[in-house]
């Protein structure tokens, strides 16, 4: 066994790939909080640091130093469990997205991605969806009401959005032939898949919106109507488990976005011969992009009712993913 | 044909007597065993009925000196009803004997009778017979003792230091637990068990100290059971204690939102009283700044409504809207969101230098800003699934359940007091009075956000015909009185002394005034005993009928809709409790 | 390739820890003083009415079981759409069928009214 090229790298890479992620994650927090502010015409967090650069960091020093309550009547074994579920279930996602092509690091080949497996689509749709799990158990166990509401409108939100997830996306596999996120990613060399699939782009983003439970489908969290939803009676580092979780969700899912959609670490029609590093800023670029959709659509639009967008996603956008799917299996075959 | 008229024809001797007030409202003494038929002929038996239930209260008489032409009554409880089609009021006493006195309940002829016999069961004592659940709604079911009632405490003091060991605390949460069965709610369905949530007093959606026990079945409400009173400062009791001049701030604390809008009808009524009449540039300086507060507290409503909903952008740009309001307010008046600021015969000081700058810059800016807001909240097409279909009631359920201001015309019945009792001179202004037709949460906001237009309107009027001369009205009650002259003339000074360490001496009678305030009407049925403070002073709050309709409106509906139906209602739980 | 797998077991191990990690920083770090009243169930305030845990009425459930059967066939799709450049028009035709068959299902399940709320 080569213990460099199969145990070392890939676990710096891995070390690094779950760092980086939760700087992303915690800094999304941020940013979050900044560009809403400037939607609203306030300043945001500008105190810990130079425009509240550090405030990410005296969050999570309160929570960590914060008492933690546990509830009584709580099932305690799944309490302390279901946010670790969420936080684990969203870094693992990451492990199929490639970031960047292949680079000479340090004299040796490095891909920028972790796993790059056959079945890299189906790995990320299976692994995403266990992150609702966290929420579901998390919100049953806490023998809250609210909670609870919180947990039964997560997994009827689940059963909203998984299938059109899939269904937009076996368009995407079609055109690219495979279910190789590198490979989807090289097909889109010369224009991203978003010009090809505009209809299925459109409904991917909606679907991947419900899935990081986000405005104006935080349904299982809706503040003004649940208190706080599945995490009600969750405090201390617990509550900053699943808070952290969410964004580093927002992160993840707009890698793939970017991933499949986007074009990836690529550049549109046809500069590509730059820098490799130059791709990894590409895809970070974009993947900010795709993050500022994500703050911009919460700071103006209302929130959907649950049962809604349930007959919304059955009524409307799964008979419309089948059309994109026929249609575009019509064209491959006739052109 | 004269409706006092009316009804002594028909009831002849059950008609005890009729007494004078101040406010022209006729006002008959009806015998105890007889006045649920006149009712029940004043709500459907008279053609151009009396179909709302407007206020219901009682009157502890058994202080009371000043009673000329009063049957004998140890409490009274008054009805007062209200004819759209007459544009016209009616006040049914009926005088009771006895220190806990027992009465018939009107719940089977008005649903919205329920809560307020509740409030005078809790306040008075008097028990209504045939009432369904009379139960205390606005103390706390331990309360020892029933407040308005005149040998109640009115003080702290009076009462001993107040202490919370732990075995009262644990009796104080015991009684605020929720019993099902003595709601008549069943806890099990057929095939499911209901699950019963405590929505509130500590709830981002509740806007205030609002409880809510819902019945649900998944997410879906069967039933909702609201409790109030967290909100209960006893305000009316205060007014018992305060004098007349210096109870003014307690009604800004009414609808804390609505600032002056709440000095206005009080004022108004104790003017009523006492024979004042203002000049034209108070009128109007009057009018002004209640127009402001109307908007202040619907760009309030607005934001919140949007949060309600989902939307978390609007909110911060209405409160900066109406920081920019506050700004004017504060120049004019001194201070912000309760600025006390209306005198007994006038205002507190005369428009500052400068202050027609302010407004017309406020009337350049708004406008451009609620057309953007349209644009963002209206228009939106998730905003108006949320909102269309969802709350709705029907012109007579809104009348049945005594709502009143926007709620009322969001069901297409053009009811303005604005327009239909004029006061304060409202009648020299060109206004609209916005309506809708379907009465659902959405028409309910296109009714406000309408009204903040034609207030604009009122408020250019205002600005470009405001008329010069006193404003203070030259009368020795009003109160204080002008300050430039009592450092000139002996009768001022001496006035003003009296005024202000001593308290105006208001003229016995009683006198009712209403306004159309920014959650509805808001009135103040005052009764001066000669004294220098209300013998009794009654405050008919807009959202009190309105929050004890949610139930109606919510059943069948999911927690995001009765989340959705609170924000459309647009209640202040202060107004509330009071 | 298979190597990959290794990696991405890594990565798992890797993500596991870290929760485990904030976990017990914070469990070592953080005060305890529990009293009765700090670990009541949070109900707005007041104590809570009734068990939480009842037979509780998910209105969905029939969608969540249309959800089930859809799933399935959805990932039945996934190898078709792979191989979908060597296969060709036949394999459209088998798709249309296929996909005809699923929404004659989604038609039925629409017309017997299980997208309805009850």
């Amino acid at each position: 066994m080569d213990w460099v090229a199969d145990f070392w790298i890939p676990l710096i890479k891995a070390v690094v790939v779950v760092l980086v992620l939760l700087l992303g994650g915690a800094y999304m927090t941020w940013g979050e909080r900044k560009i809403c502010a400037r939607f609203q015409v306030r300043y945001g967090p500008n105190r810990a640091g130079p425009f509240g650069i550090l405030q990410p960091l005296a969050d999570a020093v309160k929570a960590i130093f914060k008492e933690e309550i546990v509830p009584n009547h709580v099932d305690k074994i799944i309490y302390v469990m279901a946010p670790g579920i969420s936080f684990a279930a969203v870094l693992i996602t990451f492990a199929v997205i490639p970031f960047g092509p292949e680079v000479d690091l340090f004299g040796q080949r490095v891909g920028l991605w972790v796993g790059d497996i056959e079945v890299g689509l189906l790995f990320l749709l299976a692994i995403a969806a266990l992150g609702s799990y966290g929420i579901v158990l998390g919100g049953w166990s806490s023998n809250n009401k609210y909670s609870l509401l919180g947990a039964l409108r997560a997994a009827a939100q689940m059963i909203s959005y998984e299938l059109i997830l899939g269904i937009s996306l076996l368009a995407v596999v079609l055109l690219a032939g495979s279910l190789n996120l590198r490979e989807i990613v090289d097909f889109q060399g010369t224009w991203p898949l978003l010009v090809l699939q505009p209809l299925g782009f459109l409904i991917f983003l909606i679907a991947i919106l419900a899935e990081s439970n986000r405005s104006p489908f935080d349904l299982p969290e809706t503040e003004n109507e649940l208190v706080s939803g599945f995490m009600t009676e969750y405090g201390g580092i617990k509550f900053a488990l699943y808070f952290i979780a969410e964004y580093t969700a927002m992160v993840v899912n707009s890698a793939i976005v970017v991933t499949i959609f986007l074009g990836g670490w690529k550049w549109p029609a046809l500069i590509s011969d730059l820098h490799p590093l130059a791709g990894v800023g590409l895809f970070l670029a974009k993947v900010l992009f795709v993050l500022f959709l994500y703050v911009w659509i919460r700071a103006s639009i209302p929130r959907v009712r649950f049962d809604k967008f349930m007959r919304f996603s059955w009524k409307f956008m799964l008979p419309l993913a089948f059309v994109n799917l026929l249609a575009t299996a019509a064209v491959v075959a006739f052109l | 044909m004269d409706i006092s008229r009316e009804l002594r024809e028909r009831f002849g001797p059950a008609i005890v007597a009729e007494q004078e007030t101040r406010d022209g409202i006729p006002t008959l003494w009806v015998a105890q065993d007889r006045f649920r038929q006149v009712l029940a002929y004043l709500k459907s038996g008279t053609d151009r009925p009396y179909a709302m239930l407007y206020d219901l209260t009682a009157i502890d008489e058994r202080a009371r000196t000043q009673r000329k032409g009063q049957p004998a009554a140890d409490f009274t409880v008054v009805y007062h009803l209200l004819s759209f089609t007459r544009n016209h009021d009616v006040r049914v006493k009926v005088a009771l004997a006895g220190a806990y006195p027992v009465t018939a309940s009107i719940t089977d002829l008005w649903p919205a009778a329920n809560w307020y016999e509740r409030e005078v069961w809790d306040m008075f004592g008097i028990t209504f017979e045939g009432h369904p659940h009379l139960a205390r709604i606005l103390m706390p079911s331990t309360w020892e003792g029933h407040p308005l009632r005149k040998e109640h405490p009115a003080r702290g003091t009076e009462m001993g230091p107040f202490r919370l060991p732990v075995e009262k605390q644990e009796r104080e949460e015991e009684a605020l637990l929720f019993h099902p069965e003595e709601w008549g709610l069943e806890r099990h369905g057929e095939d499911t068990d209901f699950v019963f949530l405590n929505l509130g007093p500590q709830h981002p959606g509740t806007h205030g100290l609002l409880r809510i026990v819902l019945q649900l079945d998944g997410e879906v409400i069967l039933d909702a059971v609201p409790d109030i009173g967290y909100h209960h400062r006893g305000a009316e009791k205060m007014a018992e204690r305060q004098t007349w001049h210096t109870f003014i701030p307690y009604t800004d604390r009414i609808d804390y939102l609505g600032g002056v809008l709440n000095n206005l009808p009080y004022v108004l009524a104790v003017e009523t009283l006492a024979g004042i009449e203002v000049p034209d540039r108070v009128k109007v300086i009057r009018v002004m700044m209640a127009e402001l507060f109307r908007i202040a507290s619907h760009l309030v409503w607005y934001g919140t409504f949007a949060q309600d909903v989902g939307q978390l952008t609007p909110v911060f740009l209405m409160f900066t809207d109406r920081e920019r309001l506050f700004d004017i307010v504060e120049a004019i008046t001194g201070g912000r969101m309760h600025p006390s600021w209306f005198r007994i015969g006038g205002v507190a000081q005369d428009l500052p230098r400068g202050w027609d700058g302010l407004v017309r810059d406020f009337l350049d800016y708004l406008p451009p800003r609620l057309k953007e807001y349209d644009k963002l909240v209206m228009g939106n097409p998730i905003f108006k699934a949320r909102t269309q279909g969802i709350g709705a009631y029907t012109l007579e359920e809104a009348v049945e359940w005594g709502v009143t201001g926007p709620g009322l015309r969001a069901c297409g019945l053009e009811w303005d007091f604005r327009k239909k009792r004029p006061y304060s001179g409202y009648e020299g202004f060109e206004f609209e009075v916005p309506t809708a037709q379907r009465g659902d949460c959405y028409d309910r906001a296109v009714v406000r956000v309408e009204e903040m237009r034609q207030s604009l309107r009122i408020i250019e009027q205002c600005l470009d015909n405001m008329p010069a001369g006193q404003y203070k009205a030259d009368h020795p009650l009003t109160t204080p009185p002008r300050k430039e002259r009592t450092m000139h003339d002996i009768e001022t000074l001496i006035a003003h002394f009296l005024g202000v360490s001593w308290g105006p001496v208001i003229p016995a009678g009683e006198a009712f005034f209403g306004i159309e305030a920014s959650k509805g009407n808001t009135g103040y049925y005052l009764i001066s005993d000669g004294g220098i403070h209300a013998y009794r002073a009654r405050i008919r709050a807009p959202s009190f009928p309105h929050i004890q309709m949610v139930p109606e409106i919510s059943r069948g509906l999911m927690v995001p809709d009765l989340i959705a139906i609170l924000g459309s209602v647009d209640f202040v739980l202060a107004d509330v409790d009071r | 390739m298979l190597s990959d797998y290794n990696f991405i077991g890594i990565f798992v191990v890797v993500a596991l820890i870290f929760p485990f990690i904030a976990l017990g920083l914070a469990y070592l770090l953080r005060p305890k003083k529990p009293n009765p009243v700090k670990t009541e169930t949070y109900e707005c305030g007041l104590e809570t009415i009734g068990e939480t845990w009842v037979r509780f009425r998910a209105q969905y459930y029939i969608y969540a079981l249309v959800f089930v059967v859809f799933d399935i066939e959805a990932a039945f799709l996934f190898p078709w759409a792979v191989a979908y450049d060597q296969v060709g028009l036949w394999a459209l035709a088998e798709a249309f069928l296929f996909l005809g068959i699923l929404t004659v299902g989604l038609v039925y399940a629409w017309r017997k009214g299980a997208l309805r709320w009850q």
